[in-house]
């Protein structure tokens, strides 16, 4: 059964049950339905969107975003969801590779573009479509992570991989119906999307806050609609910790439970979780866009496990392979694999052939290299792939050196990870630089980068030294930098 | 400079606006990059700009550039 069909069931048991809450409104699961069916209609109508087409979503927390996302479902289409700070350079190559009947939302940084806003799909119809049951092969949503050389890779998942995820989890958290979720996560990303789909689909309610900026803003939702559970990044609990102290420990008697993204996360943040809720189901996962929450580990029931990634979520399977592809014993080391019905079903515009080198024997090649002791629990070691992630936020030291090598004055560059001095975005991006122009200041570079990248991207640090380390082949040996 | 325009600037630079757009009551998701990673980008430039430190019951309260002009002066008080 689809996301869609569970909430069209939810609609039918429990019409009356609150789906979604904003500052100005409650909307039913009857109500959502209708809105969702709405949505379906309008956007076949409006864009003339047909089985397979494509509709970009510049995704916010709004509450018209939730009808959109779920009417493309309903009408056959296919989602892709943006962040709507993402720049030019990468709205167009998202825009080229999958040539959308249309964009939603705003894009901050993109000017120039026409996109339609999310209300419009609420335009009143005189004739409602009817619901049509979607292919649960069919694609669903293509999410755009950053891929290693910095250019945009559209992950395809289809409606079955998006229930068997929020079955996973929803099994492993052991959500209710009474659930009732504060969603601050970006709705762009995997992790806050399928929050939305998880709750929905068990028959929750979701309140809608968009981020955990405003912790005064935070803790009046979670009081006022006393909320049950919410979703995290470490970068987030860094910035709860020093925005509000030990505040959160107030609410340990009505939480049941928080979901906790993958990305490192210092052993006593954990110990203080633990201390401060000492009733709530704290759960981290692992996983990527590409096999959503393939593990988890519960920091109260698997304490002693706390260093560790957790274990293979509930109908996913994880080895350690070689780089044959031959299966590793307990204890080696090796690159993670899982496998289940939750794992992409491609990638966008790629081949069957290309998309079949990322798996061994059924398993999908995470590009994570670890070990399963006797327990199972996965033991992370490294990554292969040389991702720097920034409070949750990939980004590939590729795209930002390709912009580095533009600016006059840099000869050669590389970018590593560098832990975040203040303890709350994990990592950070530093640039070594080759210069010879002594008057190349810091803030010049960072000004030429800054109307090209993200914020987030841009080099905390800056070194310079004579020579980028390089392999025989010209490859960048970016270990040796770090 | 008094506190509100040191504020100001502080606020119109971590945002990539310009000062213009910034008044008494511009707060936290006004502008694109006033996140919480602007926020803590704020509150810290502005600890530092004035030379104190924030407790974070104090910086839970602070949701506006009003807020952030009231704390300054209570801690300069």
């Amino acid at each position: 059964m689809t996301i869609e069909e569970q909430i069209c069931q939810n609609a039918i048991r429990h019409p009356a049950s609150i789906a979604l809450i904003t500052p100005e409104e409650q909307v039913t699961y009857a109500q959502l339905w209708e809105r969702c069916l709405l949505a379906a209609t309008n956007v076949r109508r409006k864009y003339g969107l047909q089985k397979g087409d494509r509709i970009i979503l510049a995704a916010s927390a709004n509450i018209d975003f939730i009808y959109a996302y779920f009417g493309i479902h309903m009408a056959g289409g296919v989602c892709a969801p943006i962040d709507p700070d993402t720049n030019e350079t990468r709205f167009e190559l998202i825009k080229n590779s999958t040539k959308p009947v249309c964009t939603m939302g705003v894009l901050h940084k993109v000017a120039g573009t026409q996109t339609a806003p999310f209300s419009e799909v609420l335009t009143p119809c005189d004739k409602i479509d009817p619901y049509q049951t979607p292919d649960p092969e069919q694609i669903a949503d293509i999410l755009f992570t950053t891929g290693t050389t910095g250019a945009p890779k559209g992950v395809a998942l289809n409606h079955k991989n998006l229930t068997a995820a929020a079955l996973n989890i929803n099994t492993f958290i052991k959500n209710t119906a009474e659930d009732v979720e504060l969603l601050a996560l970006p709705v762009s990303h995997s992790f806050g999307l399928g929050r939305v789909r998880c709750v929905l689909s068990k028959g929750g309610s979701l309140v809608l806050l968009g981020s955990f900026a405003n912790m005064k803003k935070f803790f009046e939702q979670m009081e006022r609609f006393h909320c049950t559970g919410f979703g995290m990044v470490p970068a987030s609990w860094a910035y709860i910790k020093k925005m509000s102290g030990r505040k959160i420990g107030e609410f340990a008697g009505q939480l049941r439970y928080i979901e906790i993204g993958s990305s490192f996360m210092p052993i006593p943040d954990k110990e203080l979780l633990c201390e401060l809720l000492p009733d709530t189901r704290i759960c981290m996962h692992y996983g990527l866009t590409e096999a959503s929450r393939s593990a988890f580990m519960e920091f109260h029931s698997e304490h002693d496990y706390l260093n560790t990634a957790g274990k293979a979520s509930p109908n996913v399977e994880v080895k350690i392979f070689d780089t044959e592809g031959n299966v590793l014993p307990t204890g080696a080391e090796g690159e993670v694999c899982v496998k289940g019905e939750h794992v992409t079903c491609s990638y966008w515009n790629e081949t069957p052939e290309r998309f079949a080198k990322d798996f061994y024997d059924g398993y999908f090649r995470t590009g994570d290299c670890g070990y399963l002791d006797a327990e199972g629990y996965i033991h992370l070691k490294s990554r292969i792939k040389e991702m720097i992630n920034v409070g949750g936020k990939k980004v590939s030291p590729m795209e930002v050196e390709d912009i580095l090598n533009t600016i006059p004055g840099i000869e050669d560059c590389a970018c590593v990870a560098m832990p975040d001095p203040e303890g709350v975005m994990g990592e950070l991006v530093k640039a070594f630089i080759v210069s010879k122009d002594g008057s190349l200041t810091d803030a010049a570079i960072i000004e030429a980068l800054r109307p090209k990248l993200e914020a987030y991207k841009l080099p905390a640090r800056i070194e310079r030294i004579d020579a980028i380390p390089k392999t025989a082949s010209g490859k960048v040996q970016r270990l040796k930098l770090k | 400079m008094d506190t509100l325009e040191k504020v100001i600037e502080i606020v119109a630079i971590t945002c990539d606006v310009d000062k213009s757009e910034v008044t008494e009551s511009s707060t936290v998701g006004d502008f694109p990059a006033w996140d919480s990673v602007g926020h803590l980008g704020i509150l810290s430039k502005v600890e530092e700009a004035f030379d104190i430190s924030f407790e974070p019951e104090e910086m839970m309260e602070i949701e506006d550039v009003k807020d952030i002009v009231d704390a300054v002066n209570n801690k300069l008080a």
